[in-house]
Protein backbone atom coordinates (compact mmCIF):
# COMPACT_ATOMS: atom_id res chain seq x y z
CA UNK A 1 0.00 0.00 0.00
CA UNK A 2 0.90 3.28 -0.28
CA UNK A 3 0.96 7.21 0.77
CA UNK A 4 -2.56 8.60 0.69
CA UNK A 5 -4.26 5.10 1.68
CA UNK A 6 -6.83 4.94 4.32
CA UNK A 7 -5.40 3.48 7.56
CA UNK A 8 -8.58 3.66 9.71
CA UNK A 9 -11.42 6.07 10.35
CA UNK A 10 -13.28 6.89 13.39
CA UNK A 11 -16.57 7.90 14.27
CA UNK A 12 -17.84 9.88 17.66
CA UNK A 13 -19.44 6.55 18.52
CA UNK A 14 -16.35 5.17 18.18
CA UNK A 15 -14.90 7.63 21.31
CA UNK A 16 -13.27 5.64 24.50
CA UNK A 17 -13.99 9.18 26.78
CA UNK A 18 -11.15 10.28 29.59
CA UNK A 19 -12.05 9.97 33.02
CA UNK A 20 -11.60 14.01 33.33
CA UNK A 21 -12.46 16.92 30.27
CA UNK A 22 -14.01 14.67 27.97
CA UNK A 23 -15.65 15.78 25.24
CA UNK A 24 -19.33 15.48 24.99
CA UNK A 25 -21.56 13.73 23.19
CA UNK A 26 -24.42 15.21 21.24
CA UNK A 27 -26.40 15.45 17.95
CA UNK A 28 -26.68 17.47 15.33
CA UNK A 29 -29.72 16.19 13.09
CA UNK A 30 -29.08 13.12 14.06
CA UNK A 31 -25.56 13.16 13.17
CA UNK A 32 -23.91 12.36 16.32
CA UNK A 33 -20.87 14.48 17.16
CA UNK A 34 -18.30 15.29 20.06
CA UNK A 35 -18.55 18.67 21.00
CA UNK A 36 -15.49 20.39 22.10
CA UNK A 37 -15.72 23.59 24.61
CA UNK A 38 -14.14 27.05 23.27
CA UNK A 39 -12.33 27.39 27.08
CA UNK A 40 -11.44 24.03 28.37
CA UNK A 41 -9.23 21.88 26.49
CA UNK A 42 -11.61 18.57 26.21
CA UNK A 43 -10.64 15.13 24.82
CA UNK A 44 -11.67 12.22 22.69
CA UNK A 45 -9.49 8.93 22.44
CA UNK A 46 -9.91 6.06 20.02
CA UNK A 47 -8.46 2.95 19.84
CA UNK A 48 -7.53 0.83 16.85
CA UNK A 49 -4.82 -1.29 15.25
CA UNK A 50 -2.13 -0.37 12.80
CA UNK A 51 -3.22 -1.91 9.71
CA UNK A 52 -0.43 -4.48 8.21
CA UNK A 53 -0.56 -2.39 4.73
CA UNK A 54 0.84 0.67 6.75
CA UNK A 55 4.79 1.07 4.96
CA UNK A 56 5.96 4.02 7.83
CA UNK A 57 5.61 6.89 5.75
CA UNK A 58 3.53 8.97 8.83
CA UNK A 59 -0.21 9.17 9.51
CA UNK A 60 -2.11 12.14 8.54
CA UNK A 61 -4.95 12.86 10.80
CA UNK A 62 -7.85 15.02 9.33
CA UNK A 63 -10.34 15.97 11.74
CA UNK A 64 -13.69 16.12 10.03
CA UNK A 65 -16.10 18.86 12.08
CA UNK A 66 -18.29 21.83 12.63
CA UNK A 67 -18.51 25.06 14.64
CA UNK A 68 -21.89 24.64 16.83
CA UNK A 69 -22.67 28.53 16.45
CA UNK A 70 -19.85 30.23 14.69
CA UNK A 71 -19.31 31.27 11.20
CA UNK A 72 -15.71 32.50 11.82
CA UNK A 73 -12.52 32.10 13.51
CA UNK A 74 -10.56 29.44 14.58
CA UNK A 75 -10.26 26.25 16.25
CA UNK A 76 -6.95 24.33 16.99
CA UNK A 77 -6.71 20.64 16.80
CA UNK A 78 -4.20 18.53 18.66
CA UNK A 79 -3.31 15.06 17.47
CA UNK A 80 -1.04 12.44 19.91
CA UNK A 81 -0.79 8.87 19.38
CA UNK A 82 -0.24 5.98 22.40
CA UNK A 83 1.42 3.10 21.40
CA UNK A 84 0.24 -0.31 23.21
CA UNK A 85 2.59 -2.65 22.22
CA UNK A 86 3.40 -6.24 23.39
CA UNK A 87 4.27 -6.64 26.72
CA UNK A 88 4.93 -3.23 27.05
CA UNK A 89 2.91 0.18 27.70
CA UNK A 90 1.15 -0.10 30.89
CA UNK A 91 -2.45 0.94 30.37
CA UNK A 92 -2.67 1.79 34.06
CA UNK A 93 -1.84 5.73 33.08
CA UNK A 94 -1.76 7.14 29.38
CA UNK A 95 1.49 7.30 27.46
CA UNK A 96 0.67 9.71 24.06
CA UNK A 97 3.49 11.19 22.86
CA UNK A 98 4.06 14.66 21.74
CA UNK A 99 0.77 16.01 20.33
CA UNK A 100 1.09 17.13 16.87
CA UNK A 101 -1.13 20.59 16.05
CA UNK A 102 -3.13 22.03 12.95
CA UNK A 103 -5.50 24.82 12.51
CA UNK A 104 -8.76 25.14 10.69
CA UNK A 105 -10.90 28.19 10.24
CA UNK A 106 -14.81 27.90 10.53
CA UNK A 107 -16.99 27.69 7.94
CA UNK A 108 -19.26 30.42 7.04
CA UNK A 109 -22.18 28.56 7.61
CA UNK A 110 -23.17 27.00 10.70
CA UNK A 111 -23.76 23.52 10.23
CA UNK A 112 -21.29 22.51 6.97
CA UNK A 113 -17.94 20.63 7.43
CA UNK A 114 -14.31 21.89 7.82
CA UNK A 115 -11.27 18.83 7.07
CA UNK A 116 -8.28 19.89 9.06
CA UNK A 117 -5.32 17.87 8.41
CA UNK A 118 -2.76 16.88 11.10
CA UNK A 119 0.50 15.69 10.11
CA UNK A 120 2.22 13.36 12.32
CA UNK A 121 5.84 12.13 11.07
CA UNK A 122 6.58 8.46 11.39
CA UNK A 123 8.93 9.22 14.24
CA UNK A 124 6.15 11.37 16.19
CA UNK A 125 3.64 8.26 16.47
CA UNK A 126 5.22 7.15 19.61
CA UNK A 127 6.92 4.00 17.99
CA UNK A 128 4.02 2.61 16.84
CA UNK A 129 4.47 -0.43 14.59
CA UNK A 130 2.12 -2.24 12.23
CA UNK A 131 -0.10 -5.03 13.71
CA UNK A 132 0.11 -3.15 17.39
CA UNK A 133 -2.73 -1.23 18.70
CA UNK A 134 -2.82 2.53 19.82
CA UNK A 135 -4.91 4.86 20.78
CA UNK A 136 -5.53 8.24 19.37
CA UNK A 137 -6.30 11.03 21.47
CA UNK A 138 -7.69 14.29 19.85
CA UNK A 139 -8.20 17.29 21.73
CA UNK A 140 -8.89 21.32 21.21
CA UNK A 141 -6.44 23.51 21.89
CA UNK A 142 -9.65 26.33 23.46
CA UNK A 143 -6.96 27.70 25.74
CA UNK A 144 -4.38 28.75 23.29
CA UNK A 145 -4.51 32.04 21.70
CA UNK A 146 -4.58 30.83 18.27
CA UNK A 147 -7.96 29.11 18.99
CA UNK A 148 -10.44 32.34 18.73
CA UNK A 149 -13.85 30.41 17.51
CA UNK A 150 -16.34 31.21 19.73
CA UNK A 151 -18.83 27.88 21.07
CA UNK A 152 -18.40 24.42 20.56
CA UNK A 153 -16.42 22.91 17.61
CA UNK A 154 -18.62 19.40 17.11
CA UNK A 155 -15.89 16.55 15.68
CA UNK A 156 -18.07 14.98 13.14
CA UNK A 157 -15.06 12.15 12.19
CA UNK A 158 -11.27 11.28 11.89
CA UNK A 159 -9.62 9.78 8.90
CA UNK A 160 -6.13 8.79 9.71
CA UNK A 161 -4.36 7.92 6.38
CA UNK A 162 -0.86 7.41 5.36
CA UNK A 163 1.20 10.33 4.59
CA UNK B 1 -20.48 48.09 42.57
CA UNK B 2 -17.14 48.25 40.81
CA UNK B 3 -16.35 46.63 36.90
CA UNK B 4 -15.90 43.22 36.97
CA UNK B 5 -12.67 41.64 37.19
CA UNK B 6 -10.96 39.78 33.82
CA UNK B 7 -11.52 36.03 34.99
CA UNK B 8 -15.49 37.32 35.95
CA UNK B 9 -15.60 39.07 32.19
CA UNK B 10 -13.86 35.84 30.98
CA UNK B 11 -16.92 34.07 32.93
CA UNK B 12 -19.63 35.74 30.96
CA UNK B 13 -18.07 35.21 27.72
CA UNK B 14 -17.75 31.19 28.23
CA UNK B 15 -20.98 30.93 29.48
CA UNK B 16 -22.77 32.53 26.59
CA UNK B 17 -20.48 30.67 24.45
CA UNK B 18 -22.09 27.80 26.29
CA UNK B 19 -25.26 28.52 26.09
CA UNK B 20 -25.54 29.57 22.55
CA UNK B 21 -23.95 26.41 21.48
CA UNK B 22 -26.25 24.72 23.21
CA UNK B 23 -29.30 26.23 21.24
CA UNK B 24 -27.18 26.75 18.67
CA UNK B 25 -27.75 30.09 18.33
CA UNK B 26 -25.38 31.75 15.56
CA UNK B 27 -24.17 34.77 16.97
CA UNK B 28 -22.69 36.03 13.71
CA UNK B 29 -18.71 36.68 12.49
CA UNK B 30 -17.69 36.93 16.08
CA UNK B 31 -14.36 35.49 17.45
CA UNK B 32 -13.46 35.23 21.23
CA UNK B 33 -12.07 38.54 21.08
CA UNK B 34 -14.35 40.23 19.52
CA UNK B 35 -17.02 38.18 22.07
CA UNK B 36 -14.84 39.59 24.88
CA UNK B 37 -14.34 43.17 23.51
CA UNK B 38 -18.39 43.15 23.68
CA UNK B 39 -18.68 42.45 27.46
CA UNK B 40 -15.43 44.70 28.31
CA UNK B 41 -17.45 47.54 27.05
CA UNK B 42 -20.99 46.55 28.41
CA UNK B 43 -19.72 45.94 32.24
CA UNK B 44 -17.60 49.22 31.25
CA UNK B 45 -20.73 50.93 30.52
CA UNK B 46 -22.57 49.66 33.45
CA UNK B 47 -19.98 50.93 36.07
CA UNK B 48 -19.32 54.27 34.10
CA UNK B 49 -24.04 54.97 34.56
CA UNK B 50 -23.98 53.02 37.74
CA UNK B 51 -24.78 56.34 39.32
CA UNK B 52 -27.46 57.26 36.98
CA UNK B 53 -29.16 54.28 37.39
CA UNK B 54 -29.36 54.99 40.31
CA UNK B 55 -30.62 58.55 40.28
CA UNK B 56 -32.90 57.13 37.93
CA UNK B 57 -35.11 54.82 40.85
CA UNK B 58 -37.37 56.59 42.44
CA UNK B 59 -37.87 56.86 46.26
CA UNK B 60 -38.47 54.70 48.31
CA UNK B 61 -36.26 52.08 46.16
CA UNK B 62 -33.58 54.50 45.64
CA UNK B 63 -32.78 54.52 49.42
CA UNK B 64 -34.36 51.12 50.36
CA UNK B 65 -32.63 48.82 48.01
CA UNK B 66 -29.32 47.94 48.62
CA UNK B 67 -26.84 47.74 45.42
CA UNK B 68 -27.15 44.48 45.00
CA UNK B 69 -30.89 44.61 45.03
CA UNK B 70 -30.93 47.31 42.69
CA UNK B 71 -29.00 44.84 40.48
CA UNK B 72 -30.96 42.07 40.83
CA UNK B 73 -33.83 44.73 39.54
CA UNK B 74 -32.08 45.70 36.63
CA UNK B 75 -31.17 42.19 35.97
CA UNK B 76 -35.25 41.35 35.42
CA UNK B 77 -36.17 44.06 33.33
CA UNK B 78 -33.30 43.49 31.05
CA UNK B 79 -34.27 39.43 30.59
CA UNK B 80 -37.72 40.73 30.05
CA UNK B 81 -36.44 43.16 27.42
CA UNK B 82 -34.37 40.32 25.86
CA UNK B 83 -37.76 37.86 25.81
CA UNK B 84 -40.25 40.32 24.30
CA UNK B 85 -37.71 41.68 21.54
Amino acid sequence: MASGDTLVSFVPTDNHPPNANAATPDYRNGHPVLDFDQATVEYANFKSCLPRFYSGGGITATIAWSASTATSGNAKWNVAIERIEDEGTDIDADSFATAQTATGAAPATSGAIQYTAVALTNAQIDGLLVGEWFRMQTSRDASHANDTMTGDAELVGVELRET
Amino acid sequence: MAALTDPDRQDIADAIARELSTLRLVLGAMTKADLRAAINAADAWADANASSYNTALPLPARTVLTAKQKNYLLEFVLRRRREVS
